[in-house]
């Protein structure tokens, strides 16, 4: 808990600091971070973040939950070997895994390369510096921790019940929605909540794949370390930031307790 | 506040589930305070060294590894082998892609041995005694360095750097994609190239162009002229591609038609590409930002010694201008001047001459007010 407080601590700390003259940080009490962080000039930054994160639920859902779901119920005896497989692929570093795609996607790259040899079409498409090339490296980069929970929820569930569901509901669709969808919703949330809270602060997809217009909150933040030499206005950004995921979060945790309570009643 | 608490542990695991017990709320709460009132009492960064660090001798002996951090791509890679095997160390390499990365990296504490400040980074960083005397006794090839930069305005009496490349800003360009430049920076705001143009993810840089399009001074910070120069920078964005100092790169996979780049660059361009012609450099009319990187050795260098070998290594004229052949810039090394010449003759754009560095435009180092009004400036292009 102190590892993880110390460092809030000091971003605390930091956020109503300023900045000397040669761009060092200064502790002291400047309230006025908070209130640049709060310029409307930033306001489309943030709502482009929650979009793209939401987008990236979106879609790691729909990648997401059929994998865990053939693993789960259709993996018999690999069933370990499977989630292992998915899972490698994230040993490596996420910032070499978004480097990858730079060269796969590049306009003379691999798979313009494939299209124009193929000759789907005369030129290449341009995949990256776009808002969907964002979305796609935040998918890749995120995908796992949608599959995780999603798995767990449906390994957990007894197949007697979609059994049962078939019996009471008869077609597989009205089985999937009645008993496995309910039963299953609780790791979809978690997956969901571990998607989006990243997703949001995330710099490194907009940073290698996107474009000008493609700035996310992270980036923001990013930059006044990086670049602006504005440590305490970055230190401002984050925690406003980090308050804003946590009424997320908080809503998240009630949801799941109030659900345990209720699995328990 | 959350403080319920679940103990019913029967039934459905909950990986992610379980109040927030009022003893960690407590922990967690006395471990920011502590964390807020350290801070409070400034222990963090200590940037400013003392003059008397700066100052200690150190002698051109192997000490360790070199830890090396550059610019991607500016240092011929032959060169760091020859240097490995003839002293028999490793070479740790580390790459910043712009002087403000350089100073986030060596304020966050990272310790190096040899760094390549630019002339408007320097004087900074010798303000703030960041950086160890250079004893020019123990630089045996110091004496290859031209005289122009043996007390240059930037470094008096070349005390802490020396010399490294000489660079001048404008635009490279695929003559096979686009036709018709004008020398003007209008070229970066081509609509027939939209898409496809990068401009240099580096506020001088940046702004500085557009300071210069908007016919003002290349430094200029008079706030309704930066305020035109930002806009302008932010009409400019559904044309651009992206912003990056990765113009190598980006020419190179195809990414980019026009770029906002450096004069050697477009060299290392074709000495990569699969057809060197097509890849063309121009300088505008408008106004030409010059200047030199150099080489320089940290304060809190742990191997100092090593690093100065590294100097001398650099300075000795056949490597000077085995360097200039692979990256392209001139460098104030008589053993160079041949080298550098050769390119020219194919490329005349190219050239930096001592003439351009003493009556041209160079960025100068920015702080206080200037630096927040150009940050400022800068985060609002990105963010808009």
């Amino acid at each position: 808990m102190l590892l993880f407080a110390i460092p809030l601590g000091i971003t605390l700390a930091l956020s109503f600091g300023t900045t000397d003259d040669f761009g060092n940080a200064i502790y002291g009490w400047h309230p006025e971070n908070y209130e640049q962080a709060f310029d409307p000039l930033f306001l489309p930054v943030l709502l482009r973040s929650v979009g793209f994160a939401l987008a990236t639920v979106g879609i790691c859902l729909a990648i997401g939950y059929p994998v865990a779901y053939y693993i789960a119920r259709f993996g018999g005896r690999y069933k370990h070997v499977l989630i292992a497989l998915v899972v490698l692929p994230f040993f490596v570093n996420y910032l070499v895994r978004t480097y990858a795609w730079v060269a796969l996607l590049a306009d003379e790259g691999l798979v313009n390369g494939v299209i124009t040899d193929a000759g789907i079409r005369d030129e290449g498409v341009r995949f990256l510096n776009t808002s969907w090339a964002v979305i796609g490296g935040l998918v890749y980069g995120y995908l796992a921790f949608m599959i995780l929970p999603v798995y767990a929820a449906l390994d957990r569930m007894d197949p007697a019940l979609i059994e049962a569901g078939k019996d009471l509901y008869g077609t597989r669709w009205q089985t999937f929605r009645n008993v496995t969808m309910p039963a299953t919703f609780q790791g979809v949330l978690a997956g969901a909540v571990l998607v989006f809270l990243p997703a949001v602060g995330d710099f490194v997809s907009a940073q290698l794949l996107g474009g000008p217009g493609t700035y996310m909150v992270g980036n923001l933040i990013q930059q006044q370390f990086l670049g602006a030499e504005n440590w305490p206005f970055g230190a401002a950004l984050t925690t406003v930031l980090m308050a804003f995921l946590a009424v997320w979060m908080i809503l998240y945790l009630r949801s799941a307790a109030r659900a345990a309570r209720e699995a328990t009643a | 506040m959350l403080n319920e608490e679940n103990h019913s542990g029967a039934g459905l695991a909950r990986p992610l589930v379980h109040g927030i017990r009022r003893r960690e709320l407590l922990k967690g709460g006395a471990g920011l305070a502590v964390a807020a009132g350290l801070a409070g009492c400034g222990v963090g960064s200590g940037s400013e060294g003392s003059k008397e660090e700066t100052q200690r001798k150190v002698k051109a002996k192997v000490d360790g590894d070199l830890v090396y951090f550059n610019w991607a791509e500016y240092l011929d890679p032959e060169l760091i082998k020859d240097f490995e095997q003839k002293y028999g160390v490793t070479v740790r390499q580390s790459n910043f892609d712009s002087m403000a990365s350089m100073f986030a990296k060596l304020r966050a504490g990272n310790r190096y041995d040899v760094i390549f400040p630019d002339q408007s980074a320097t004087p900074r960083l010798i303000a703030q005694n960041q950086l160890l005397r250079l004893d020019h006794d123990q630089l045996k090839n110091y004496d290859q360095v031209f005289e122009f930069f043996h007390d240059p305005v930037y470094d008096s009496g070349s005390a802490h750097t020396v010399p490294y490349g000489m660079y001048a800003t404008g635009i490279i360009w695929r003559d096979d994609k686009v036709s018709g430049m004008t020398g003007s920076w209008d070229d970066l705001f081509r609509e027939d190239a939209e898409g496809k143009i990068y401009v240099l993810d580096d506020f001088q840089e940046a702004i500085g162009m557009s300071n210069y399009k908007n016919g003002f001074e290349l430094n200029s910070y008079e706030e309704d002229e930066l305020e035109q120069s930002k806009q302008t920078l932010i009409d400019q964005k559904p044309l651009l591609r992206g912003y990056s100092t990765d113009d190598v790169q980006n020419m190179l996979n195809g990414n980019a038609w026009i770029h906002h780049g450096w004069n050697g660059d477009v060299v290392n361009v074709r000495n990569q590409a699969d057809d060197p012609s097509i890849y063309k450099f121009e300088k505008c009319k408008e106004g030409i930002p010059v200047g030199n990187d150099t080489m320089a050795i940290p304060v809190n260098a742990e191997h100092p010694g090593t690093a100065m070998l590294f100097i001398d290594f650099m300075l000795d004229p056949e490597n000077a201008a085995r360097n200039v052949a692979y990256f392209g810039y001139p460098m104030p090394n008589h053993g160079a001047v041949e080298a550098f010449n050769k390119l020219a003759n194919d490329d005349p754009a190219i050239t930096v001459t001592l003439e351009d560095l003493e009556n041209g435009d160079q960025f100068e180092p920015m702080t206080g007010e200037r630096r927040r009004a150009w940050d400022r400036v800068w985060t609002e292009v990105k963010a808009a």
